[in-house]
């Protein structure tokens, strides 16, 4: 019995928690893509880079000693002209051909390849990993979690019901506001994020495969099914990782998405016909 | 998405006039085969190894990019995991070779297990489509990929080393794959062949049927025909030819890597096709030449190269959406049609 209980406390419990800062790190990174793609129809395949682009920028204006709560503030707002560029200088020229969907995933292709190419001619290809921003741990009945992890799953919260909020309220307007939106929202995560994982070039490519596959199960261009997607999801990736070699972590949730793709092709809560 | 009339219409006239524009795809071909000629006898002339193995490898990637053009020039399916397909010739490839060094059963043994193989992945693949389709088919050659990089059977991360130099009995003579010039040579006529294979299949009835389903999926059942089994079809004779182009890899270098699976290797094949041009198939070609050069050229003056490459890729995109066969194929259609359009 104590064993099992010591199992519960030291193994099961933490690695639950370590999936649920992962899992709002994943849904807030999807629930951008699924935006995007709802309101706009446009794929951002340089999605994963604008979070990687964050997370460097945290990384170099905390070296120069700016504070992590300021950062929060600074990096979403340097991300805005940014942002601005790519909407109106390279998605809009493509927006109107016939085929939006291909072209604008074409277009942001580059975009990610070359935004990942820029990051490493800037900071080099070498991982990096900044000191964290709230040291010290937090023990509640005998389970013991990093502080850290805590705020970054209680902050990952409010900016998810924040942004559900945004969309959810009104229709007008919500095209334009979505735009701007997901581009400070993945960079903004990339800071948070910084601290938890190391930072390197290809972060936002590894990172984007997970969230592409919750937006696919959750369904495109919706919101509750991308939170819900994301947080069923880690967990089966962490929980999984206990039984069988992590390495097939990867492959399980593969095949809980190939699943629910041959059972429902738009997703678990995705409308018919969209897509 | 549904069509406008006027799409309809043009995207008609578009097809009517295919005839004219393969033609001209063909000659273009043969202008590259020409070209290549000439390349092997200068590279012979020069007893040079590097720029014919280079060229070689430009080859069977331009086989790779044929496959992801027959997909989405001929379907509108973007896969963005097509390497899947090219890295499982590639390995299976290289097994068969590594237990006999005979090119006749790889290349037999990649087309059965690719069959079936391209069967499977096909039927998850293309239970979705648009968007869906290339998220999918990512994803499946994301979780592939990861599996062999981490299955020691298979060398891991380090791949398989060590395929053995492999005669190819022609019946009238027999191609070393160690020979620059030979190899070269075989594996252009080998490109070539299968670039004559998607042609002609693409002009049947099957291929027109593609056609239709490409301008308006929904209305092509009422005309008797199976949608689904059309899609797949195409889908497997996509992964077949990705396959055999990959079955050559390991000759031409020695070795296979999981890299030859991973997202660079789709990625690349997707702007070989854009560069060349869309539903052109002679664009494939042409694009992997233009895009081994520039790596060539523009990797002696920065390891950074993807910028530039990824910078015009993105001014293709925008401004030559048909890619550079778009700007040289009319031509060449004009002066086959006798002046007149």
């Amino acid at each position: 019995m104590t064993s099992v209980l010591e199992f519960i406390q030291f193994v099961l419990a933490p690695q639950m928690i370590t999936g649920l800062s992962l899992g709002v790190a994943v849904v807030l990174v999807a629930l951008g893509l699924t935006i995007i793609f709802g309101l706009l129809d446009v794929i951002n395949m340089s999605h994963g880079e604008f979070y990687a682009i964050g997370a460097y920028l945290a990384l170099a204006l905390g070296a120069a000693g700016i504070s992590f709560w300021l950062l929060l503030v600074i990096v979403p707002l340097i991300m805005l002209p940014l942002g601005y560029v790519v909407e109106s200088g390279l998605i809009q020229r493509v927006f109107n051909k016939p085929d939006r969907h291909v072209t604008t995933l074409l277009l942001t292709f580059g975009l990610g390849l070359v935004l990942e190419e820029v990051l490493k001619v800037i900071f080099g290809p070498n991982t990096q990993r900044p000191p964290t921003p709230i040291p010290g741990a937090f023990e509640m009945f005998g389970i013991i979690m990093p502080n850290y992890r805590l705020f970054l799953i209680l902050f990952g919260f409010a900016i998810i019901v924040a942004v559900a909020l945004v969309v959810n309220r009104t229709a007008l307007g919500a095209m334009v506001r979505a735009a701007a939106f997901d581009r400070n929202m993945a960079a903004s995560l990339g800071v948070l994020l910084a601290p938890v994982f190391s930072v390197f070039p290809t972060m936002g490519r590894d990172f984007i495969f997970m969230a592409f596959t919750v937006v696919i199960v959750g369904g495109m261009g919706s919101i509750g099914g991308t939170v819900i997607a994301g947080l069923v999801l880690t967990q089966v990736q962490v929980l999984s990782s206990l039984v069988v070699s992590p390495v097939w972590s990867d492959p399980i949730v593969f095949s809980i998405m190939v699943l629910v793709l041959v059972l429902r092709p738009q997703g678990l809560f995705g409308r018919i016909g969209h897509a | 998405m549904p069509s406008t009339p006027s799409k309809n219409t043009s995207a008609f006239l578009a097809f009517d006039r295919s005839g004219l524009a393969m033609r001209a795809s063909h000659v273009l071909v043969a202008l590259l085969i020409v070209a290549a000629l000439g390349f092997a006898a200068v590279g012979a002339a020069l007893n040079d190894t590097f720029y014919l193995r280079l060229a070689t490898e430009a080859l069977i990637l331009g086989g790779f990019a044929l496959s992801v053009d027959i997909l989405l020039g001929y379907t509108g399916l973007l896969s963005l995991g097509h390497a899947l397909y090219f890295g499982f010739g590639a390995y299976v490839s290289a097994l068969v070779l590594k237990e006999t060094p005979s090119f006749w059963a790889a290349m037999g043994v990649v087309l059965v297990t690719t069959l079936v193989f391209g069967v499977i992945t096909g039927l998850i693949a293309n239970r979705v489509r648009g968007v869906y389709f290339a998220l999918v088919t990512f994803g499946l050659a994301q979780v592939v990929a990861k599996a062999i990089y981490n299955t020691r059977a298979l060398g891991a991360s380090d791949g398989l080393i060590g395929i053995p130099i492999v005669p190819i009995n022609l019946g009238f003579m027999t191609v070393m794959s160690n020979a620059p010039v030979a190899f070269f040579l075989f594996t252009l006529a080998f490109v070539v062949l299968l670039y004559v294979a998607a042609a002609y299949l693409l002009d049947t009835s099957f291929g027109r049927v593609l056609g239709a389903l490409r301008v308006n999926e929904h209305r092509v059942p009422f005309l008797g025909y199976s949608t689904h089994r059309a899609r797949l079809s195409i889908y497997v004779f996509a992964a077949v030819i990705a396959a055999l182009s990959g079955a050559l890899y390991p000759m031409l270098r020695g070795f296979v890597s999981p890299e030859l699976m991973f997202f660079t290797t789709s990625g690349n094949a997707v702007i070989t096709v854009v560069l060349g041009g869309v539903g052109t198939l002679a664009g494939a070609l042409y694009g992997s030449v233009i895009l081994t050069v520039l790596k060539s050229v523009i990797g002696t003056m920065t390891e950074h190269h993807l910028i530039v490459i990824g910078i015009l890729f993105m001014a293709v995109v925008i401004f030559l959406p048909k890619g550079l066969m778009g700007v040289v194929r009319p031509r060449i259609a004009r002066l086959l049609g006798g002046g007149a359009r």
